[in-house]
């Protein structure tokens, strides 16, 4: 009797171990992510994963679905996600889940980081007969990982400065002109400085200092990474941290968490006369301060002969969609001409296909908004996107607030920063 | 009436003559589905696979990803214990620890003296006391990212807080410009967040106290000192055992406020060992590493934990 109980007792643990085990496999699959031809669908619908800060972007990302079944009314897309500042943290994680998108969207170009995850883009290409060279090239180029294309460029955001022109006029200050310097941009931000407002608002990160070394004609990194140890990326900081500690026309920076956008708030609040940002933030620049009160200019160079800093926008298709023939239809469709002109109806941000900019400077911009933006992108400097800017930002978010205390030089922030990626 | 115990074998139970009379001795063999055990093993199911699903498997993987050079989305090389050899050279972990020694040390102390003070003023018999501790207790209830979010704008730079000062004639303080304004913001604001629910629990705990023990104290002469040392503390000190381990433990995962408010910075003055590890898998994408990280936090708690539990016994009265 005591043997057939032993072996009872074995026979049941066994059995609960199954079930325990099956239950964690069960689980286990669930959240490695599938590779099924549904996979990334609902139903015959593509699920889109992007950043959505609040109506604004809900409200683009629907006018590029829309422009997309404007162009083939047989698409269907599905959109969420998190805003930007969570957005790339979280990209990962949800491209290796079990409810993984077809559809991803990628800023700035910043494909280099997920392209294990990312399905190249060269070969549905051309069995698709899509002709890239309608696209901006500097766009494409930053949307390339070694050689292969990971991302469809939908829009293409030079960086400009934004200004406020009430608070120009107020000040009896001229407008920019597209050869303004930088000591006219510094005279023009002291003049806006005075009653609690500043002449200018600064960016946090890599940003800022990219786009003033491209308007001087320097990239700011290459394939290996920034190039911390260029003087001109030091003048860049610098002058960053000299308009608010010499200047006085700017606020200094403060301990801040990434993703957050203080100089876009305090623009779109009416506490800056300027920032500098991509197009993109255009359109909120304009419902918060007026359309007709929000100007833009080229970045001011050191010679008044300003390159642009391209950081567009592009969409990509994750390595576990279940049908990436539908989902690069998808692409096409919002890509395309007629698509992309669609949303230029009600979106600011300036179309990554060049045939269809002459839609964008009569719907969304104006004949002044359209030579900048011409400027910005017809002369622009290369500006790659090395595989650790997210690193890079993280750092220089974090160490260049002791440049702006006075606590650290802007060399040894640059040192420190150098330190942290070296890890 | 005959009480039998339900984790015992069958066998015994059916040798122990405990079935109905008239009851043949092999019924209680075949009850379906194996009787007592299984019904135990079914209770238990459920809690078991939560806590192998969600605890012990994903400590397991981390543990195991720590000796690997995992990333998000790449594969998997195994690089024997390089990481944690890396930590030890790594200055951005070093700070890191250090930072957050820093916090328990300051945080821990401050959290429990202020509930316990405050527990006991509410103990006294003064109007209202239990809207009070509901007042108390709402930063507890309210989310960190959100009350995070509130004391930045509050402590920016032309934020509220230096508007007073300015007010009443005092220069602004740079709380998020300087690293030990920074970090001193980032333990205020978790101590106004946390001390409530320590304080309901040492309340709790305080008002259990027999007010016989208290009355004969002050017959026997001792004065208020003396009554919190020799008969409030030892009375209290399951509750404040309990509380002491929570808030450490809490203590060394701080996360949110330091994210929220300061990012880590200026510099890497409130760089947390959680936001470092959040950084070094969701920022810089390397998920082995960052598991390395989170094992050696486990242990670090684990330590002080078992520390505690083994301290306990000299100051802690359960009579």
């Amino acid at each position: 009797m005591k043997a057939q109980w032993k072996f009872t007792r074995s026979r049941k643990r066994a059995g609960v171990s199954v079930v325990v085990v099956g239950v964690l496999a069960l689980g286990l699959a669930a959240c490695s992510g599938g590779g099924s031809e549904s996979s990334g669908l609902d139903g015959d619908t593509l699920k889109m994963y992007t950043w959505i800060g609040g109506k604004a972007d809900k409200k683009q990302w629907a006018d590029y679905v829309a422009g997309g079944v404007h162009a083939d009314p047989d698409m269907k897309v599905s959109f969420t996600g998190p805003p930007i500042g969570d957005y790339y943290t979280k990209l990962p994680t949800v491209m290796r889940s079990s409810s993984a998108p077809c559809l991803v969207t990628f800023q700035n170009g910043r494909v280099n980081q997920y392209v294990e995850g990312l399905e190249p883009l060269d070969d549905l290409a051309k069995e698709n007969n899509l002709d890239l060279t309608a696209y901006s090239s500097a766009m494409l180029e930053q949307l390339s990982v070694d050689g292969k294309l990971y991302s469809i460029p939908f829009n293409t955001g030079p960086t400009v400065v934004l200004y406020n022109k009430q608070m120009f006029k107020d000040a009896g200050v001229a407008e920019p002109t597209n050869d303004w310097t930088t000591d006219e941009f510094i005279a023009a931000a002291k003049a806006t400085t005075k009653d609690g407002v500043y002449g200018f608002a600064i960016p946090q990160a890599s940003n800022p200092i990219a786009t003033l070394m491209a308007a001087d004609g320097h990239p700011w990194a290459d394939e290996d990474g920034p190039l911390l140890d260029d003087p001109n990326f030091k003048d860049a900081l610098q002058l960053l941290v000299d308009l608010s500690n010499k200047y006085k026309v700017a606020k200094p920076l403060e301990a801040a968490a990434g993703g957050t956008f203080p100089d876009i708030d305090a623009f779109n609040t009416g506490q800056a006369a300027m920032e500098m940002q991509g197009l993109w933030d255009l359109q909120h620049a304009q419902e918060s301060l007026g359309k007709d009160n929000v100007g833009i200019a080229v970045i001011p160079s050191k010679n008044g002969a300003s390159k642009g800093f391209i950081g567009g926008s592009g969409f990509g298709i994750t390595k576990t969609c279940g049908d990436k023939q539908k989902a690069f239809e998808a692409i096409e469709a919002m890509t395309s001409k007629s698509g992309l002109e669609f949303v230029t109806k009600s979106q600011a941000s300036v179309p990554a296909r060049l045939d269809a900019l002459d839609a964008w400077s009569e719907n969304a911009g104006s004949p002044e908004f359209a030579t900048v933006i011409e400027q910005m992108t017809g002369d622009a400097t290369p500006s790659p996107v090395p595989a650790n800017q997210a690193e890079l930002d993280t750092l220089l978010t974090q160490y260049e607030v002791d440049a702006f205390s006075g606590k650290s030089t802007v060399d040894e922030v640059l040192q420190q920063v150098k330190a942290g990626l070296a890890q | 009436m005959t009480f039998v115990r339900l984790d015992r074998p069958e066998e015994e139970v059916a040798d122990a003559s405990v079935a109905p009379p008239g009851r043949p001795k092999g019924r209680l063999r075949r009850r379906p589905l194996g009787g007592p055990r299984w019904v135990g093993w079914a209770f238990v199911l459920p809690g078991l696979i939560g806590l192998a699903v969600f605890i012990v498997i994903p400590q397991v993987a981390s543990l195991i990803l720590g000796f690997s050079d995992s990333t998000l989305l790449g594969g998997t090389q195994f690089t024997g214990g390089e990481n944690f050899a890396r930590l030890l050279r790594d200055p951005q972990f070093i700070n890191s620890v250090i930072v957050t020694s820093i916090f328990v040390l300051v945080y821990v102390p401050a959290n429990i003296a202020i509930s316990m003070a405050m527990a006991m003023w509410l103990k006294t018999r003064i109007a209202g006391r239990n809207w009070i501790r509901v007042i108390f207790l709402i930063p507890a209830l309210s989310p960190m990212v959100a009350n995070a979010a509130v004391f930045r704008l509050l402590f920016q730079q032309d934020g509220v807080v230096n508007q007073a000062l300015a007010a009443i004639g005092l220069e602004p303080i740079p709380w998020l410009s300087d690293g030990n304004w920074a970090l001193a913001v980032v333990i205020g604001v978790s101590v106004w967040q946390s001390f409530g629910y320590n304080m309901i629990v040492l309340g709790a705990g305080l008002d259990s106290i027999s007010p016989d023990v208290i009355a004969a104290s002050r017959i026997d002469g001792a004065g208020p000192i003396r009554r919190f040392v020799s008969i409030t503390l030892p009375l209290v000190s399951p509750a404040l055992f309990f509380t002491t381990v929570l808030t450490v433990i809490g203590a060394w995962q701080t996360f949110a406020q330091a994210y929220v408010i300061t990012g880590g910075g200026p510099g890497n003055s409130t760089m947390t060992i959680m936001l470092y590890l959040y950084q070094t898998a969701f920022t810089n994408n390397q998920l082995g590493y960052a598991s390395a990280i989170a094992t050696v936090l486990f242990v670090i708690i684990a330590i002080f934990t078992l520390f505690q539990l083994w301290g306990q016994r000299k100051w802690v009265h359960y009579d």
